[in-house]
Protein backbone atom coordinates (compact mmCIF):
# COMPACT_ATOMS: atom_id res chain seq x y z
CA UNK A 1 0.00 0.00 0.00
CA UNK A 2 1.20 3.48 -0.84
CA UNK A 3 1.97 5.87 2.01
CA UNK A 4 -0.93 8.14 2.84
CA UNK A 5 -1.33 11.63 1.44
CA UNK A 6 -1.29 14.54 3.87
CA UNK A 7 -4.62 16.29 3.41
CA UNK A 8 -5.77 19.33 5.39
CA UNK A 9 -8.95 21.40 5.23
CA UNK A 10 -8.79 25.06 6.28
CA UNK A 11 -11.98 25.72 8.24
CA UNK A 12 -11.60 29.47 7.83
CA UNK A 13 -12.19 28.81 4.14
CA UNK A 14 -14.45 25.74 4.02
CA UNK A 15 -18.07 26.74 3.32
CA UNK A 16 -19.61 23.27 3.18
CA UNK A 17 -20.08 23.26 -0.59
CA UNK A 18 -19.74 19.47 -0.51
CA UNK A 19 -17.84 18.92 -3.75
CA UNK A 20 -15.07 17.03 -1.94
CA UNK A 21 -17.56 14.84 -0.10
CA UNK A 22 -19.43 13.96 -3.28
CA UNK A 23 -16.23 13.30 -5.29
CA UNK A 24 -14.33 11.34 -2.59
CA UNK A 25 -16.83 10.22 0.06
CA UNK A 26 -14.38 7.78 1.67
CA UNK A 27 -11.81 10.55 2.15
CA UNK A 28 -13.91 13.54 3.18
CA UNK A 29 -16.90 13.81 5.49
CA UNK A 30 -18.90 16.71 6.87
CA UNK A 31 -18.77 17.43 10.60
CA UNK A 32 -21.69 18.78 12.64
CA UNK A 33 -21.03 22.29 11.36
CA UNK A 34 -21.21 20.92 7.79
CA UNK A 35 -17.54 21.61 7.23
CA UNK A 36 -15.29 19.07 5.58
CA UNK A 37 -12.97 16.89 7.67
CA UNK A 38 -10.52 14.25 6.47
CA UNK A 39 -11.92 10.85 7.30
CA UNK A 40 -9.46 8.53 5.50
CA UNK A 41 -6.57 10.02 3.47
CA UNK A 42 -6.11 6.65 1.71
CA UNK A 43 -9.78 6.33 0.79
CA UNK A 44 -9.35 7.28 -2.87
CA UNK A 45 -6.61 7.33 -5.51
CA UNK A 46 -4.35 10.39 -5.49
CA UNK A 47 -5.90 11.71 -8.72
CA UNK A 48 -9.36 11.73 -7.14
CA UNK A 49 -8.12 13.52 -4.03
CA UNK A 50 -6.41 16.13 -6.19
CA UNK A 51 -9.59 16.60 -8.20
CA UNK A 52 -11.55 17.10 -4.96
CA UNK A 53 -9.00 19.72 -3.88
CA UNK A 54 -9.18 21.48 -7.22
CA UNK A 55 -13.00 21.48 -7.13
CA UNK A 56 -13.11 23.21 -3.74
CA UNK A 57 -14.65 26.61 -4.57
CA UNK A 58 -12.70 28.37 -1.83
CA UNK A 59 -9.34 26.58 -2.10
CA UNK A 60 -9.69 25.18 1.41
CA UNK A 61 -8.02 21.82 0.69
CA UNK A 62 -4.27 21.34 0.74
CA UNK A 63 -2.69 18.08 -0.38
CA UNK A 64 0.92 16.96 0.14
CA UNK A 65 2.55 13.61 -0.46
CA UNK A 66 3.80 11.42 2.38
CA UNK A 67 7.14 13.26 2.32
CA UNK A 68 5.38 16.61 2.71
CA UNK A 69 5.88 17.78 -0.88
CA UNK A 70 3.00 20.07 -1.83
CA UNK A 71 0.77 18.62 -4.58
CA UNK A 72 -2.11 21.14 -4.39
CA UNK A 73 -2.54 24.08 -4.59
CA UNK A 74 0.15 24.98 -7.12
CA UNK A 75 2.99 26.92 -5.49
CA UNK A 76 2.02 30.25 -7.05
CA UNK A 77 -1.69 30.03 -6.17
CA UNK A 78 -3.35 32.69 -4.00
CA UNK B 1 -34.25 53.24 12.83
CA UNK B 2 -37.02 50.68 12.83
CA UNK B 3 -39.76 51.34 10.33
CA UNK B 4 -42.91 51.22 12.47
CA UNK B 5 -44.75 49.11 9.90
CA UNK B 6 -41.80 46.73 9.31
CA UNK B 7 -41.74 47.65 5.62
CA UNK B 8 -38.53 46.11 4.30
CA UNK B 9 -38.73 48.42 1.28
CA UNK B 10 -38.97 51.60 3.40
CA UNK B 11 -36.66 54.25 1.92
CA UNK B 12 -34.54 54.41 5.09
CA UNK B 13 -33.98 50.62 5.03
CA UNK B 14 -33.06 50.67 1.33
CA UNK B 15 -30.64 53.56 1.95
CA UNK B 16 -29.13 51.97 5.09
CA UNK B 17 -29.90 48.29 5.68
CA UNK B 18 -27.24 48.04 8.39
CA UNK B 19 -29.03 49.95 11.13
CA UNK B 20 -32.37 48.16 10.85
CA UNK B 21 -31.09 44.62 10.26
CA UNK B 22 -28.28 45.19 12.77
CA UNK B 23 -30.85 45.99 15.44
CA UNK B 24 -32.79 42.83 14.59
CA UNK B 25 -29.55 40.84 14.85
CA UNK B 26 -29.04 42.09 18.42
CA UNK B 27 -32.64 42.03 19.67
CA UNK B 28 -34.54 39.34 17.76
CA UNK B 29 -32.18 37.30 15.54
CA UNK B 30 -34.92 34.92 14.34
CA UNK B 31 -37.59 37.50 13.57
CA UNK B 32 -41.03 37.06 12.04
CA UNK B 33 -41.89 39.97 9.74
CA UNK B 34 -45.68 40.14 9.47
CA UNK B 35 -45.72 42.58 6.55
CA UNK B 36 -43.67 40.43 4.17
CA UNK B 37 -44.77 37.18 5.90
CA UNK B 38 -41.30 35.79 6.31
CA UNK B 39 -38.62 35.02 8.89
CA UNK B 40 -35.56 37.25 8.98
CA UNK B 41 -32.27 35.63 10.00
CA UNK B 42 -29.45 38.01 10.84
CA UNK B 43 -26.74 36.37 13.00
CA UNK B 44 -23.64 34.91 11.37
CA UNK B 45 -23.95 31.62 13.28
CA UNK B 46 -27.63 31.17 12.37
CA UNK B 47 -27.07 32.12 8.77
CA UNK B 48 -24.24 29.66 8.16
CA UNK B 49 -26.24 26.93 9.93
CA UNK B 50 -29.28 27.62 7.76
CA UNK B 51 -27.44 27.82 4.46
CA UNK B 52 -25.38 24.68 5.07
CA UNK B 53 -28.48 22.61 5.90
CA UNK B 54 -30.04 22.34 2.47
CA UNK B 55 -32.05 19.32 3.65
CA UNK B 56 -33.91 21.60 6.08
CA UNK B 57 -34.27 24.65 3.84
CA UNK B 58 -35.36 24.45 0.20
CA UNK B 59 -34.09 26.74 -2.53
CA UNK B 60 -37.20 26.24 -4.69
CA UNK B 61 -38.47 29.65 -3.69
CA UNK B 62 -39.82 31.24 -6.85
CA UNK B 63 -42.22 28.48 -7.86
CA UNK B 64 -43.52 28.24 -4.29
CA UNK B 65 -43.98 31.94 -3.68
CA UNK B 66 -47.68 32.89 -3.82
CA UNK B 67 -47.15 36.61 -3.27
CA UNK B 68 -47.89 39.18 -5.95
CA UNK B 69 -44.86 41.00 -7.35
CA UNK B 70 -43.49 43.77 -5.16
CA UNK B 71 -43.08 46.63 -5.86
CA UNK B 72 -46.40 46.28 -7.78
CA UNK B 73 -46.43 45.90 -11.55
CA UNK B 74 -48.71 47.41 -14.17
CA UNK B 75 -52.21 46.06 -14.52
CA UNK B 76 -52.25 43.55 -17.35
CA UNK B 77 -48.63 42.48 -16.83
CA UNK B 78 -49.55 39.48 -14.65
CA UNK B 79 -49.12 37.00 -17.57
CA UNK B 80 -45.65 38.42 -18.17
CA UNK B 81 -44.87 37.96 -14.49
CA UNK B 82 -46.03 34.33 -14.65
CA UNK B 83 -43.88 33.71 -17.73
CA UNK B 84 -40.84 35.20 -15.96
CA UNK B 85 -41.59 33.01 -12.96
CA UNK B 86 -41.74 29.82 -15.05
CA UNK B 87 -38.46 30.80 -16.62
CA UNK B 88 -36.70 31.59 -13.35
CA UNK B 89 -37.94 28.42 -11.61
CA UNK B 90 -35.60 26.44 -13.90
CA UNK B 91 -32.51 28.32 -12.70
CA UNK B 92 -29.79 26.27 -11.03
CA UNK B 93 -30.11 28.42 -7.89
CA UNK B 94 -33.76 27.34 -7.55
CA UNK B 95 -33.05 23.59 -7.49
CA UNK B 96 -32.79 21.23 -4.53
CA UNK B 97 -30.96 17.93 -4.26
CA UNK B 98 -30.90 15.40 -5.73
CA UNK B 99 -31.49 17.26 -9.01
CA UNK B 100 -29.20 20.11 -8.04
CA UNK B 101 -26.16 17.89 -7.49
CA UNK B 102 -25.90 16.62 -11.07
CA UNK B 103 -26.59 20.09 -12.47
CA UNK B 104 -24.03 21.78 -10.26
CA UNK B 105 -21.46 19.09 -11.03
CA UNK B 106 -21.94 19.66 -14.75
CA UNK B 107 -20.98 23.33 -14.53
CA UNK B 108 -18.80 23.41 -11.40
CA UNK B 109 -15.48 22.54 -13.03
CA UNK B 110 -15.70 25.49 -15.41
CA UNK B 111 -15.73 27.88 -12.42
CA UNK B 112 -13.12 26.43 -10.03
CA UNK B 113 -10.57 28.92 -8.63
CA UNK B 114 -7.84 27.25 -10.70
CA UNK B 115 -9.87 27.53 -13.90
CA UNK B 116 -10.87 31.14 -13.20
CA UNK B 117 -7.27 32.14 -12.47
CA UNK B 118 -6.53 31.52 -16.15
CA UNK B 119 -9.02 34.34 -16.93
CA UNK B 120 -7.13 36.92 -14.86
CA UNK B 121 -5.08 38.26 -17.80
CA UNK B 122 -8.28 38.76 -19.83
CA UNK B 123 -9.94 40.54 -16.91
CA UNK B 124 -6.90 42.74 -16.38
CA UNK B 125 -6.84 43.74 -20.03
CA UNK B 126 -10.58 44.45 -20.07
CA UNK B 127 -10.24 46.70 -17.01
CA UNK B 128 -7.29 48.53 -18.58
CA UNK B 129 -9.21 49.06 -21.84
CA UNK B 130 -12.21 50.53 -20.03
CA UNK B 131 -10.03 52.81 -17.91
CA UNK B 132 -8.08 53.90 -21.03
CA UNK B 133 -11.36 55.02 -22.57
CA UNK B 134 -12.38 56.83 -19.38
CA UNK B 135 -9.06 58.47 -18.49
CA UNK B 136 -9.12 61.62 -20.67
CA UNK B 137 -12.40 62.85 -19.16
CA UNK B 138 -10.90 63.35 -15.69
CA UNK B 139 -13.86 61.64 -14.07
CA UNK B 140 -16.49 58.99 -14.68
CA UNK B 141 -19.75 57.53 -13.57
CA UNK B 142 -18.44 54.20 -12.27
CA UNK B 143 -21.54 52.11 -12.97
CA UNK B 144 -22.00 52.86 -16.67
CA UNK B 145 -18.32 53.37 -17.50
CA UNK B 146 -16.73 50.43 -15.71
CA UNK B 147 -18.90 48.30 -13.42
CA UNK B 148 -21.65 47.39 -15.92
CA UNK B 149 -19.61 46.83 -19.11
CA UNK B 150 -16.78 44.85 -17.50
CA UNK B 151 -18.72 41.72 -16.44
CA UNK B 152 -20.68 41.66 -19.71
CA UNK B 153 -17.41 41.71 -21.65
CA UNK B 154 -16.11 38.79 -19.60
CA UNK B 155 -19.27 36.68 -19.61
CA UNK B 156 -19.87 37.09 -23.33
CA UNK B 157 -16.27 35.97 -23.89
CA UNK B 158 -16.96 32.92 -21.71
CA UNK B 159 -20.09 32.23 -23.75
CA UNK B 160 -18.03 32.39 -26.94
CA UNK B 161 -19.99 35.31 -28.37
CA UNK B 162 -18.35 36.73 -31.51
CA UNK B 163 -17.40 40.42 -31.48
CA UNK B 164 -20.17 41.40 -33.87
CA UNK B 165 -22.80 40.18 -31.41
CA UNK B 166 -21.39 41.93 -28.34
CA UNK B 167 -23.64 44.99 -28.55
CA UNK B 168 -26.73 42.83 -28.96
CA UNK B 169 -25.81 40.78 -25.88
CA UNK B 170 -25.05 43.91 -23.92
CA UNK B 171 -28.51 45.27 -24.72
CA UNK B 172 -30.05 41.97 -23.59
CA UNK B 173 -27.96 42.00 -20.41
CA UNK B 174 -29.26 45.50 -19.62
CA UNK B 175 -32.84 44.24 -20.00
CA UNK B 176 -32.21 41.28 -17.69
CA UNK B 177 -31.24 43.77 -14.98
CA UNK B 178 -34.96 44.58 -14.66
CA UNK B 179 -35.19 41.46 -12.45
CA UNK B 180 -33.92 43.79 -9.73
CA UNK B 181 -35.84 46.98 -10.53
CA UNK B 182 -38.91 48.63 -9.08
CA UNK B 183 -40.55 50.27 -12.09
CA UNK B 184 -44.19 49.17 -12.60
CA UNK B 185 -43.54 48.35 -16.28
CA UNK B 186 -40.37 46.34 -15.58
CA UNK B 187 -41.83 42.97 -16.68
CA UNK B 188 -41.90 44.14 -20.32
CA UNK B 189 -38.16 44.82 -20.79
CA UNK B 190 -37.31 41.84 -18.60
CA UNK B 191 -39.34 39.49 -20.81
CA UNK B 192 -37.71 41.05 -23.90
CA UNK B 193 -34.33 40.26 -22.36
CA UNK B 194 -35.31 36.68 -21.57
CA UNK B 195 -36.87 36.02 -24.99
CA UNK B 196 -33.92 37.65 -26.69
CA UNK B 197 -31.51 35.40 -24.80
CA UNK B 198 -33.51 32.29 -25.70
CA UNK B 199 -33.60 33.27 -29.38
CA UNK B 200 -29.90 34.04 -29.40
CA UNK B 201 -28.60 31.08 -27.42
CA UNK B 202 -30.79 28.23 -28.74
CA UNK B 203 -29.08 27.91 -32.16
CA UNK B 204 -25.65 28.27 -30.47
CA UNK B 205 -26.45 25.27 -28.29
CA UNK B 206 -27.20 23.18 -31.39
CA UNK B 207 -23.89 24.22 -32.93
CA UNK B 208 -21.94 23.51 -29.74
CA UNK B 209 -23.62 20.12 -29.34
CA UNK B 210 -22.10 19.17 -32.71
CA UNK B 211 -18.84 21.09 -32.43
CA UNK B 212 -17.83 21.53 -28.79
CA UNK B 213 -15.52 24.43 -28.02
CA UNK B 214 -13.89 25.80 -24.90
CA UNK B 215 -16.86 27.91 -23.84
CA UNK B 216 -19.65 27.81 -21.31
CA UNK B 217 -22.37 27.03 -23.85
CA UNK B 218 -20.43 23.90 -24.84
CA UNK B 219 -20.43 22.83 -21.19
CA UNK B 220 -24.21 23.18 -21.03
CA UNK B 221 -24.72 21.54 -24.44
CA UNK B 222 -22.79 18.51 -23.22
CA UNK B 223 -24.83 18.42 -20.01
CA UNK B 224 -27.98 18.42 -22.12
CA UNK B 225 -26.68 15.51 -24.21
CA UNK B 226 -25.96 13.64 -20.98
CA UNK B 227 -29.52 14.22 -19.81
CA UNK B 228 -28.57 16.45 -16.87
CA UNK B 229 -30.18 19.62 -18.25
CA UNK B 230 -33.29 20.00 -20.38
CA UNK B 231 -33.03 22.43 -23.30
CA UNK B 232 -35.12 24.90 -21.35
CA UNK B 233 -32.72 24.64 -18.42
CA UNK B 234 -29.75 25.20 -20.73
CA UNK B 235 -31.29 28.41 -22.04
CA UNK B 236 -32.43 29.60 -18.63
CA UNK B 237 -29.05 29.03 -17.04
CA UNK B 238 -27.15 30.77 -19.80
CA UNK B 239 -29.33 33.80 -19.13
CA UNK B 240 -28.81 33.32 -15.40
CA UNK B 241 -25.07 33.39 -15.89
CA UNK B 242 -25.34 36.65 -17.78
CA UNK B 243 -27.63 38.23 -15.17
CA UNK B 244 -26.02 36.84 -12.01
CA UNK B 245 -22.53 37.77 -13.11
CA UNK B 246 -23.65 41.22 -14.24
CA UNK B 247 -25.76 42.57 -11.38
CA UNK B 248 -23.53 41.27 -8.59
CA UNK B 249 -20.24 42.37 -10.15
CA UNK B 250 -21.68 45.83 -10.79
CA UNK B 251 -22.52 46.06 -7.11
CA UNK B 252 -19.15 44.74 -5.95
CA UNK B 253 -17.33 47.35 -8.03
CA UNK B 254 -19.60 50.28 -7.10
CA UNK B 255 -20.04 49.43 -3.41
CA UNK B 256 -16.36 48.59 -3.04
CA UNK B 257 -15.21 51.79 -4.73
CA UNK B 258 -17.57 53.79 -2.54
CA UNK B 259 -16.31 52.12 0.64
CA UNK B 260 -12.68 52.67 -0.33
CA UNK B 261 -13.24 56.34 -1.14
CA UNK B 262 -15.22 56.95 2.05
CA UNK B 263 -12.28 55.62 4.07
CA UNK B 264 -9.27 57.71 3.00
CA UNK B 265 -6.83 55.79 5.20
CA UNK B 266 -7.80 52.53 3.54
CA UNK B 267 -7.61 54.12 0.09
CA UNK B 268 -4.13 55.49 0.84
CA UNK B 269 -2.98 52.03 1.96
CA UNK B 270 -4.25 50.51 -1.26
CA UNK B 271 -2.58 53.22 -3.34
CA UNK B 272 0.70 52.50 -1.53
CA UNK B 273 0.53 48.76 -2.30
CA UNK B 274 -2.15 48.00 -4.90
CA UNK B 275 -0.90 44.57 -5.82
CA UNK B 276 -0.24 43.45 -2.27
CA UNK B 277 -3.55 44.66 -0.84
CA UNK B 278 -5.97 44.03 -3.73
CA UNK B 279 -6.95 40.63 -2.40
CA UNK B 280 -7.71 41.70 1.17
CA UNK B 281 -9.34 44.91 -0.03
CA UNK B 282 -11.73 42.89 -2.18
CA UNK B 283 -12.65 40.61 0.74
CA UNK B 284 -13.30 43.60 3.00
CA UNK B 285 -15.39 45.32 0.31
CA UNK B 286 -17.39 42.11 -0.03
CA UNK B 287 -17.94 42.01 3.75
CA UNK B 288 -18.58 45.67 4.42
CA UNK B 289 -21.22 46.41 1.77
CA UNK B 290 -22.05 43.12 0.01
CA UNK B 291 -23.43 43.00 -3.57
CA UNK B 292 -26.25 40.73 -2.39
CA UNK B 293 -27.86 41.84 0.86
CA UNK B 294 -30.09 38.84 1.36
CA UNK B 295 -31.42 35.64 -0.18
CA UNK B 296 -34.41 33.38 0.45
CA UNK B 297 -35.20 29.83 1.44
CA UNK B 298 -38.38 27.91 2.29
CA UNK B 299 -38.44 25.59 5.30
CA UNK B 300 -38.65 21.96 4.12
CA UNK B 301 -39.59 20.72 7.61
CA UNK B 302 -40.54 22.23 10.97
CA UNK B 303 -37.36 23.63 12.55
CA UNK B 304 -36.65 25.12 16.01
CA UNK B 305 -34.15 27.96 16.33
CA UNK B 306 -33.61 30.27 19.29
CA UNK B 307 -36.94 29.31 20.83
CA UNK B 308 -38.93 30.01 17.66
CA UNK B 309 -40.65 27.39 15.53
CA UNK B 310 -40.17 27.82 11.80
CA UNK B 311 -42.94 25.79 10.16
CA UNK B 312 -42.60 23.74 7.00
CA UNK B 313 -43.44 26.02 4.09
CA UNK B 314 -42.49 29.25 5.90
CA UNK B 315 -40.41 31.65 3.88
CA UNK B 316 -37.08 32.82 5.27
CA UNK B 317 -34.85 35.71 4.27
CA UNK B 318 -31.26 35.55 5.48
CA UNK B 319 -29.44 38.83 5.61
CA UNK B 320 -25.78 38.58 4.66
CA UNK B 321 -25.43 42.33 5.17
CA UNK B 322 -26.32 41.84 8.86
CA UNK B 323 -24.27 38.65 9.42
CA UNK B 324 -21.22 40.38 7.91
CA UNK B 325 -21.41 42.96 10.73
CA UNK B 326 -21.98 40.44 13.53
CA UNK B 327 -19.72 41.51 16.44
CA UNK B 328 -19.56 37.87 17.62
CA UNK B 329 -17.45 37.09 14.53
CA UNK B 330 -15.96 40.42 13.42
CA UNK B 331 -14.17 42.64 15.96
CA UNK B 332 -15.25 46.27 15.50
CA UNK B 333 -17.60 45.16 12.71
CA UNK B 334 -18.61 48.60 11.43
CA UNK B 335 -14.98 49.52 10.80
CA UNK B 336 -13.77 49.16 7.20
CA UNK B 337 -10.44 47.42 7.73
CA UNK B 338 -8.27 46.09 4.91
CA UNK B 339 -6.13 44.12 7.38
CA UNK B 340 -9.03 42.03 8.72
CA UNK B 341 -7.82 38.43 9.00
CA UNK B 342 -9.52 36.01 8.82
CA UNK B 343 -12.41 37.63 7.00
CA UNK B 344 -15.27 35.14 7.36
CA UNK B 345 -17.87 37.12 5.42
CA UNK B 346 -20.84 35.26 3.97
CA UNK B 347 -21.30 37.41 0.88
CA UNK B 348 -21.15 34.39 -1.45
CA UNK B 349 -23.46 32.33 0.77
CA UNK B 350 -22.36 28.85 1.84
CA UNK B 351 -23.33 25.21 1.45
CA UNK B 352 -24.26 23.50 -1.80
CA UNK B 353 -25.38 26.75 -3.44
CA UNK B 354 -22.18 28.68 -2.62
CA UNK B 355 -21.84 31.23 -5.42
CA UNK B 356 -20.69 29.44 -8.57
CA UNK B 357 -19.00 32.62 -9.79
CA UNK B 358 -17.22 33.50 -6.54
CA UNK B 359 -13.70 32.92 -7.86
CA UNK B 360 -14.40 35.05 -10.93
CA UNK B 361 -16.01 37.81 -8.84
CA UNK B 362 -12.95 37.90 -6.61
CA UNK B 363 -10.63 38.27 -9.61
CA UNK B 364 -12.80 41.04 -11.07
CA UNK B 365 -12.80 42.92 -7.75
CA UNK B 366 -9.06 42.48 -7.27
CA UNK B 367 -8.23 43.66 -10.77
CA UNK B 368 -10.57 46.66 -10.62
CA UNK B 369 -9.50 47.96 -7.19
CA UNK B 370 -5.85 47.40 -8.02
CA UNK B 371 -6.15 49.22 -11.35
CA UNK B 372 -8.08 52.15 -9.85
CA UNK B 373 -5.45 52.61 -7.14
CA UNK B 374 -2.58 52.36 -9.63
CA UNK B 375 -4.00 54.68 -12.25
CA UNK B 376 -6.03 57.18 -10.27
CA UNK B 377 -4.41 57.63 -6.84
CA UNK B 378 -6.27 60.93 -6.44
CA UNK B 379 -9.64 59.24 -7.03
CA UNK B 380 -12.47 60.82 -5.00
CA UNK B 381 -16.25 60.96 -4.88
CA UNK B 382 -17.75 63.64 -7.10
CA UNK B 383 -20.49 64.37 -4.58
CA UNK B 384 -24.23 64.40 -4.89
CA UNK B 385 -26.77 62.12 -3.25
CA UNK B 386 -26.39 58.36 -3.72
CA UNK B 387 -29.48 56.31 -4.46
CA UNK B 388 -30.08 52.56 -4.39
CA UNK B 389 -32.46 50.36 -6.38
CA UNK B 390 -35.55 49.48 -4.32
CA UNK B 391 -34.48 45.86 -3.83
CA UNK B 392 -34.29 43.79 -0.67
CA UNK B 393 -32.01 41.27 -2.38
CA UNK B 394 -29.38 43.39 -4.13
CA UNK B 395 -27.40 46.36 -2.85
CA UNK B 396 -27.36 48.27 -6.12
CA UNK B 397 -26.28 51.88 -6.49
CA UNK B 398 -28.06 53.71 -9.30
CA UNK B 399 -24.93 55.73 -10.09
CA UNK B 400 -21.52 56.54 -8.59
CA UNK B 401 -19.79 59.64 -10.00
CA UNK B 402 -16.06 60.02 -9.24
CA UNK B 403 -13.25 62.33 -10.33
CA UNK B 404 -9.46 62.20 -10.24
Amino acid sequence: MEPALQITVDHHRCVGNGQCVSLAPAVFAHNEAVQSVVHDPSGAPEAVVLKAARFCPTGAIRVADAAGRLLFPPENAP
Amino acid sequence: MTPPDEDLFAPEVIADPYTYFGRLRETDPVHWNPVSSLWIITRHEDLTWLVRHHELFSSAVIRNDPRPPYPPIEAGHQPLFEAVRTFRADQLVEQDRPGHLAMRNAVHEYFTPTAMESWRPFVRRAVADLLDEAAPAGGMEVLTTLAAPLPVRIITEMMGVPNDDREHLRALADKLLYINRGEPNRMAPLMEGISGMIDYVAPKVDIRAREPANDFISVLARAEQEGVFTRHQVLVNTALLLFAGHETTMNLICNGTLALLRHPDAWRSLVTDPEGLARQATEECLRYDPPVKSTQRIAAVDVERRGKTIRKGDRIRWIMAAANRDPRVFPDPDRFDLTRQPNLHVSFGAGIHYCLGAALARIEGQEVFRALAERFPSLRLAGGPLEYQPSIQFRSLKALPVTW
